[in-house]
């Protein structure tokens, strides 16, 4: 048996532990290679930085993702918060996923400095969990308070500054949707396809396929691609984080995943010239 | 009756609420009030229905406890901590409005939740590892396109492909902002050609399969 | 104190789930993975039912007497439990799928076939040779792609020649799907190894 053959039938268990190794060493000695940006991300920032976002602009922040997805998603919309707050514009938080609270709770550690000069009801707010798919997406879109009538703390929208006279999609100079699902798509279909509102789509790197050539068209203004998307956003932002952190990790992962493809592809050729 | 009550107005219903959301769009936006009401009946029932999935599923696990049937410890510690978890998230509702304000629901929220949470799907990543090595291979002109485009986005995504060679970005920006292009806007037309179609049969009730118990 | 319990508790955990796939099925995996499912049936029951008050039994209380239709609206789909009653909970069904359809269709038209096309379609303005052979390749790829999912004309004759061409770009369309998702399983791995490392203390928190 030759030793293609013989790697051919190695146990998947040797992988699996070959690679979770090989992810853990990047972190105990980084590499840094260097990260070009794309041109997706680049609109992304551009569209929620100067000119493009207004003092008291009122953005809405979707956490359409769970904890899993936190090193996909939660960079991009780490970077993405921090730059809207320092435009000066009010960020409404919501989110399909009922452990949303908990994001929310992590975007305050991530983006601390920020919170500590905004003040809850004044320049943010948290409307908490949605459900309800696409209705809940297109009733946001002509009435929010029939979707969240309180805050996720239980105070009335009308009684909280911020709130007052933003009811509907006209009000909402903005939406960022970070999704691990339906949610980005919901947004696209009854907000932006319905009424023109800028939406731009932070996603994870398994939808950037089918968000990229909606970006192409016009529908997202901006798209970030999973953790890559997130480590270019930082490097835009200059402030490196969590995304670029980790790009070492994906690197080696990468390379090695390329590696076990190889090498899978020889072993079948020298089989079939065998057989 | 029974047939109108059971069969024909349930299908009337589906009809005027997909009509009534198509009219407030296209053709009568004075109607917007009542697909306002509509959508936020619908969105309240979609949340109770989610309830429905926890009910079965507790049913299930109720028993394999009650029945002693094989592995049952394992139903019982999900009960206990769904038990213990439910109590305490209400106390914390009912007190506060909030059920995280009750401590040992917050507790287990954050440290038994979170982990696990963040550790499942994960796992994905080790089987795609072992699909790549043993599934993806160019067996022939169909499978080496496919194999060919995704290793280009794999060393495009990685900084490191960059690195080695700065043509992998490129070969790998062409695949990604242009290659998969075709591919990918074909699924989101022939998607929307069908759901059109779907919802047009549907409304004619050709098309029963998703209402409970068939027909 | 109760927070460094939680934190080892949490790595603890993670290495239950990690012992399938790098050992194999057994007790500690199961343990963690029904713990899971208690805590998260939980946690998905209380969300929904304070959201149901918020939106509907409270605005009920406070005189909005239409929202009792929702109320049993929702209730009725219970009586999927019943097989007897089972046709009751297709109304609720109905309204869900009423709403779903309407809403599908009206809000699909615009993005997914009327942008995407005219996208397609538009030649590019700068860019010279290279960015009309990618014009190129998109329009004619869309249309050969397309035709392979004309499933009601067998792919013979004409046909034969684009459907194959087709089924190619989308041989490619898939490949870079595939590559984005790599990325998206590993970097959720790296956040896992991420955190194995940091509950060690061997790199910061």
């Amino acid at each position: 048996m030759s030793v293609l053959s013989k790697l051919a039938n190695v146990d998947s268990r040797v992988f699996y532990w070959i690679l979770f190794i090989a992810l853990m060493v990047p972190f105990l000695s980084p590499i840094g290679f260097p990260i070009t940006i794309a041109e997706n991300t680049r609109e992304l920032y551009e569209g929620i930085t100067e000119d493009e976002v207004n003092e008291g602009d009122v953005w809405i922040m979707n956490f359409g993702y769970g904890v899993s997805a936190w090193p996909e998603c939660h960079p991009s919309v780490t970077v993405c918060t921090k730059a809207l707050f320092r435009e000066g514009a009010k960020i409404i938080f919501m989110g399909p996923h009922y452990d949303v609270e908990l994001t929310y709770n992590k975007i305050h550690d991530t983006v601390r400095e920020d919170f500590a000069n905004k003040v809850y009801g004044e320049d943010y707010v948290f409307l908490g969990y949605i459900t309800g798919g696409e209705s809940a997406i297109a009733q946001l879109a002509s009435n929010i308070r029939s979707v969240y009538p309180t805050d996720h703390f239980g105070t009335p929208l009308d009684q909280i500054p911020m709130m007052q006279g933003v009811n509907t999609h006209e009000d909402i100079a903005g939406v960022l949707s970070s999704d691990t699902g339906d949610y980005g798509v919901h947004f696209m279909t009854q907000w932006q396809a319905a009424y023109g509102s800028k939406l731009a789509e932070i996603g994870i790197a398994m939808n950037g396929s089918t968000d990229l050539p909606r970006w192409q068209a016009g529908n997202y203004f901006g798209l970030s691609i999973g953790s890559r998307g997130g480590a270019e956003l930082e490097i835009l932002i200059g402030e490196l984080g969590e995304a670029t952190t980790a790009m070492d990790s994906i690197s080696v992962s990468h390379l090695l995943l390329i590696f076990a493809v190889i090498l899978g592809n020889i072993g079948m050729v020298v089989q079939r010239r065998s057989s | 009756m029974s047939q109108i009550l059971r069969r024909e107005a349930i299908y009337a219903l589906t009809g005027l609420v997909t009509v009534l959301m198509l009219l407030e769009y296209f053709f009568w936006p004075t109607a917007q009030p009542w697909a306002e009401t509509i959508r936020t009946w619908a969105i309240i029932v979609f949340n109770i229905s989610l309830g429905l999935g926890a009910i079965r599923l507790l049913m299930q696990q109720s028993m394999n406890v009650q029945k002693r049937r094989e592995n049952w410890q394992y139903s019982a510690m999900l009960l206990s901590l769904f038990v213990v978890m439910l109590l305490t998230g209400f106390a914390g509702y009912f007190a506060t409005g909030l059920q995280t304000s009750n401590g040992i629901y917050n507790w287990l929220f954050i440290n038994i939740y979170t982990p696990l949470g963040a550790t499942l799907y994960p796992i994905t990543g080790f089987y795609i590892f072992s699909a790549a090595y043993r599934a993806f291979r160019a067996r022939n002109v169909d499978a080496a396109l496919m194999l060919i485009a995704g290793c280009f986005v794999m060393l495009k995504n990685a900084p490191v492909g960059e690195a080695i060679w700065i043509g992998f970005a490129t070969i790998g920006n062409w695949f990604q902002f242009t290659g998969q292009i075709p591919g990918m806007r074909t699924f989101s037309i022939v998607g929307a050609l069908g759901l059109i179609a779907y919802g047009f049969r549907a409304l004619m009730g050709k098309e029963r399969g998703f209402y409970a118990g068939g027909e | 104190m109760w927070d460094v319990i939680g934190l080892w508790i949490g790595w603890l955990l993670m290495l239950m789930i990690y012992s399938y796939p790098l050992y194999k099925e057994n007790p500690a995996f199961r343990t963690a993975e029904h713990m899971f499912i208690g805590v998260t049936l939980a946690i998905s029951i209380i969300t929904n039912f304070s959201n149901v008050m918020r939106m509907c039994v409270t605005p009920l209380m406070q005189g909005n007497i239409l929202m009792i239709v929702p109320l049993v609206l929702g209730l009725m789909i219970f009586s999927m439990l019943i097989p007897e009653y089972q046709w009751v909970s297709r109304y609720p069904i109905g309204l869900l799928v009423g709403t779903g359809f309407g809403l599908g269709i009206r809000g699909t038209i615009k993005p997914n076939l009327q942008d995407a096309i005219i996208d397609t379609i538009t030649a590019p303005t700068s860019g010279g040779a290279m960015a009309w052979f990618n014009f190129l390749y998109v329009a004619v790829g869309l249309i050969c792609s397309i035709m392979y999912f004309m499933l009601t004309f067998e792919h013979k004759g004409p046909l034969q020649g684009p459907t194959r061409i087709g089924r190619l770009f989308i041989m490619v369309g898939l490949g870079g799907y595939f590559g984005n998702t790599v990325l998206f399983r590993f970097t959720m791995l790296t956040g896992r190894a991420q955190f194995f490392l940091q509950v060690l203390k061997l790199i910061p928190m």
